[in-house]
C-alpha cells in the first residue's frame, strides 16, 4: 500500500468520525499549546536576561570588595562564603586610595565606590523613603543607566539627579517627561554626635533634642531612567531609584554607613567601602584586572563568570516547564490511544474485508499510524498556534498590570522557530507513539472473526 | 476432471477450540479441483462448507493437512505470503457482499489494487472496466447502501476480480438474494468461468440452483465429504 493511499484511507476515516476526531485533536491542541507556552515562556526569560546583561555593560563590569569579608549587601550569616573570598587580605581597606588604585590598572575605564544612604525622596507632594545611589557622571551617561528622558547630568559636581520612572509614578507623576526640570527633594538622616558629646541625653530622651538630624536638599531633576525588571538601569550596580553625582552627594550629610555590617568592616579606624563597580575596556580585560585587583587584596565578583551559572539555571528552569508541559501531553496521547482503539472497535469488519482483499498486517498498520499522526500533526499545529494566542493574551495581561505600576512593556514570552518546529514534531512522535498499540492491535485482527461481525 | 488439478487439498482438518472445547469442524477433506472448473460445494448448515472455503482462500489455517494452489503450498505459508495469496491467488466474494460502505462501487473494486500498489489512475481505469463487465458502470459512484443487494454482489465479484485472480471462490454469495438475483450471480459466476477459465468454488446449501452451471458438486457433512458427483 502507498503512503499517499494511506494518507487517504485515515483521513477519510477522521473525517468519517469529525466530532472524535475533532474532540481529541483538542486534546492534543491543548497538551501542545501547554507545552509551548511553558518553553516559550522559559526562552522568554533567558532571552529578557540575557538581553539585558548585554545591553547594560554588565559583562563588562566587576565588582570589588574588601578582603575578607562578606559580599556587601545582605545578611551575612545567611550566606555561604564564596570560594573567591579566600584570596582577599582581612588588612585590604577598599578606601578612595584603593580605588585610585584600581583605576590606574590597564583596562579599566573607570571604578567608582558603590555608595548607598537611605533619605527620604520629596516630589509633586508624594514621598517615600529610598536608598540613593551614588554614581559619577562618566557612569550616568552609559548603557549601565540609560536616560529615557532628560539626560543624565554632565558632571560630578553639577546639582541635579537622574530618578527611575517607577519613583515618579509612585510617586503620583504618571508623565516622566515633564517631570525633567522640576525639584526633587532628598532629606537625609545623620547622626549629631556632637549631642552625644554634651551628654544632653535627658533632653534626647525627653524630645527636646534629637541625636538624628534631618537634612533636606533640592536638586532638579535633570534625567529619567526607564527601570526593567531584567536591566537596563535596573538590575546590577546602578540599581537604585534615585541617581545622585558624588560631588554633589558630598554636600548632603548623611549616615557613613548602610548597615551594620559596615562597622564590622572598620579596620583601624578606616571605613572602607563595601563595594566599588569597575568598568572595563571590553570583556577581554576581566581576567587580567580580576588578577590584579586580587594581587590588591580584594575579592572580585564578575557576573560574566556566573552567567553560565545563569544558563544552567535556565535549562533547569525550562526542563521544569516542560515536564509540566508533559503532563498535558500524557493524557491526551492516552486519548489518541483511546479514540484509536474505539475506531478498531467500530471497523473490525472493514479491517476483515481489508485483510480478505489482500491487505496484510504492514498495510493496516500503517493506516492506523497515519490515522493517529494525522490527528498529531493536526493538533500539534493547532497547539502552536493556541500557545502562541495565549502567550499574547497572557503577556499583555500581565502588561497592563505593570504598566499600573510603571513598568515597561516586555515580551515576556519568546518564539524562536524551533519551538513551533519542534512541537509540531514531538505532536506527532507522541502520536505515533500512541498508535503503537492500535495499529498492532489492529493487525492482528482475524480476518474470519472480522468478516463475521456484525 | 480432465484439466490438471489447479487446487490440491489433503486429509485437511480444522479444530476450531472453544473454551477447553474442541470442535471439529473440518475432518480428513481430501479435494482436487481441476484449472477451469465450476465446483459447487453443498451441505447443511455447520457442514463445514464455509470453513473449507476460508482455508482454501488462505483467510483461515488448516489444523492439519495440506492446501496447494496453482502449485504454492498454502498451508505452509506465512501471514505475509497470505496476504498475497489472498491479493493475487484468490478472490472471495461472501453472502453478506463485505463492501465498505463508506467507500463507491468504484472505489469498492480499487480495494485489492491499492494493496497491489497500482497507481490512482491505473486502478480507476481496471476498476471502472470491471464494473462495465459485470454491468454496473452506471452505479459506480454510488455507495453499497445506495445499491440494490444483487448490485453489491455485482461489486464483490468485480472486486473479486482485480487483481486478476486464477480462482475465485464464492462462500453462500446468494444467501440475502432473492431467487431471480440469485440465478443472475450465479450465472454471473459461470459466465466468468467459461468466458475466463476461471476456476469457480462456490458454497451454496441449494443445490438446485447451481446444478445447471456446476461442473462437478462436493457434498459435505458433519466436517466430511460425503459425496463428489461429476456433471460434466
Amino acid at each position: 500500500m502507498r503512503f499517499a493511499d494511506a494518507v487517504e484511507f485515515a483521513l477519510a476515516s477522521l473525517r468519517k468520525r469529525s466530532l472524535r476526531t475533532f474532540l481529541t485533536a483538542t486534546g492534543v491542541m491543548i497538551g501542545i499549546g501547554a507545552l509551548v507556552s511553558m518553553i516559550s515562556f522559559g526562552k522568554g526569560m533567558q532571552k529578557n536576561v540575557s538581553d539585558a546583561f548585554k545591553s547594560s555593560d554588565l559583562f563588562s563590569t566587576l565588582m570589588v570588595m574588601p578582603g575578607g569579608t562578606e559580599v556587601p549587601s545582605g545578611d551575612p550569616a545567611d550566606r555561604p562564603r564564596p570560594p573567591l573570598k579566600k584570596e582577599g587580605r582581612m588588612d585590604a581597606v577598599l578606601d578612595d586610595a584603593a580605588v585610585a588604585g584600581i583605576c590606574r590598572i590597564p583596562g579599566v575605564r573607570t571604578a567608582y565606590p558603590d555608595i548607598n544612604f537611605p533619605a527620604l525622596i520629596g516630589f509633586g507632594g508624594g514621598e517615600e523613603f529610598r536608598l540613593v545611589q551614588v554614581v559619577p557622571a562618566a557612569i550616568a551617561a552609559t548603557k549601565a543607566v540609560q536616560v529615557k528622558w532628560g539626560r543624565p547630568y554632565a558632571s560630578d559636581d553639577e546639582a541635579g539627579v537622574v530618578v527611575s520612572r517607577s519613583l515618579l509614578r509612585r510617586l503620583g507623576t504618571a508623565e516622566p517627561a515633564a517631570a525633567v526640570g522640576k525639584t526633587l527633594r532628598i532629606t537625609s538622616v545623620s547622626i549629631d554626635l556632637g549631642q552625644l558629646a554634651s551628654l544632653d541625653l535627658a533632653a534626647v530622651f525627653s524630645g527636646k533634642g534629637s541625636l538624628v538630624v534631618r537634612d533636606a536638599h533640592d536638586f532638579p531633576i535633570v534625567g529619567v531612567t526607564e527601570i526593567t525588571p531584567f536591566g537596563g538601569g535596573g538590575a546590577g550596580p546602578v540599581g537604585n531609584a534615585v541617581l545622585i553625582p558624588p560631588g554633589t552627594a558630598r554636600r548632603i550629610k548623611r549616615l557613613p554607613i548602610t548597615s551594620i555590617w559596615d562597622l564590622f568592616r572598620l579596620r583601624e579606624g578606616r571605613l572602607g567601602y563595601s563595594a566599588v563597580s569597575v568598568k572595563l575596556g571590553s570583556l577581554r580585560d576581566l581576567e587580567p584586572v580580576k588578577s590584579r585587583v586580587r594581587e590588591m587584596g580584594f575579592t572580585t565578583f564578575a557576573l560574566a563568570d556566573q552567567f553560565d551559572e545563569i544558563t544552567r539555571g535556565f535549562y533547569v528552569m525550562d526542563m521544569i516547564l516542560a515536564a509540566v508541559g508533559m503532563i498535558a501531553i500524557v493524557v491526551a496521547a492516552l486519548g489518541i490511544v483511546n479514540t484509536m482503539v474505539m475506531s478498531i472497535l467500530e471497523r473490525f469488519r472493514e479491517i476483515g474485508v481489508m485483510k480478505a482483499v489482500g491487505a496484510d498486517d504492514k498495510d493496516i498498520k500503517r493506516v492506523f499510524f497515519v490515522e493517529s499522526g494525522a490527528i498529531g500533526l493536526v493538533g500539534g499545529a493547532a497547539g502552536c498556534a493556541l500557545g502562541w494566542v495565549v502567550s499574547l493574551l497572557i503577556n499583555r495581561v500581565v502588561n497592563i498590570y505593570l504598566a499600573r505600576q510603571g513598568m515597561p512593556y516586555i515580551d515576556y514570552f519568546a518564539f524562536p522557530l524551533w519551538i513551533f518546529l519542534g512541537a509540531v514534531g514531538f505532536s506527532l512522535l507522541v502520536s505515533l507513539v500512541s498508535g503503537i498499540y492500535p495499529a498492532r492491535r489492529a493487525a492482528r485482527v482475524d480476518p474470519v472473526v472480522a468478516l463475521r461481525h456484525d | 476432471m480432465n484439466a490438471p488439478p489447479l487446487i490440491r487439498a489433503r486429509s485437511l482438518a480444522k479444530t476450531y477450540l472453544v473454551g477447553n472445547v474442541r470442535i471439529p469442524a473440518l475432518e480428513d477433506v481430501t479435494l482436487e479441483v481441476g484449472e477451469g472448473r465450476f465446483v459447487a460445494v453443498t451441505g447443511a448448515s455447520g457442514s463445514g462448507k464455509s470453513t473449507l472455503l476460508n482455508l482454501l482462500g488462505g483467510l483461515d489455517t488448516p489444523s492439519a493437512g495440506t492446501i496447494e494452489v496453482g502449485g504454492a503450498l498454502v498451508s505452509a505459508m506465512d501471514r505475509e505470503a497470505l496476504a498475497r495469496y489472498r491479493r493475487f491467488g484468490a478472490g472471495m466474494i461472501f453472502q453478506s457482499f463485505n463492501l465498505i460502505p463508506a467507500r463507491t462501487a468504484l472505489e469498492n473494486v480499487e480495494l485489492p489494487l491499492v494493496f497491489a500498489n497500482i497507481d490512482k489512475k491505473e486502478r480507476k481505469r481496471r476498476a471502472a472496466e470491471l464494473l462495465a463487465k459485470v454491468g454496473l458502470a452506471h452505479r459506480a459512484n454510488h455507495r453499497p447502501p445506495e445499491l440494490s443487494g444483487g448490485e453489491q454482489q455485482r461489486v464483490a465479484v468485480a472486486r473479486a476480480l482485480a487483481n486478476g485472480p486464477r480462482l475465485l471462490l464464492a462462500d453462500e454469495p446468494t444467501g440475502n438474494l432473492d431467487s431471480r438475483t440469485s440465478r443472475e450471480i450465479v450465472g454471473l459466476l459461470a459466465e466468468l468461468n467459461r468466458g475466463r477459465q476461471l476456476t469457480v468454488v462456490m458454497v451454496s446449501h441449494e443445490e438446485s440452483l447451481v446444478r445447471e452451471y456446476a461442473h462437478d458438486i462436493v457434498r459435505l457433512r458433519d466436517g466430511r465429504i460425503v459425496a463428489t458427483e461429476s456433471l460434466s
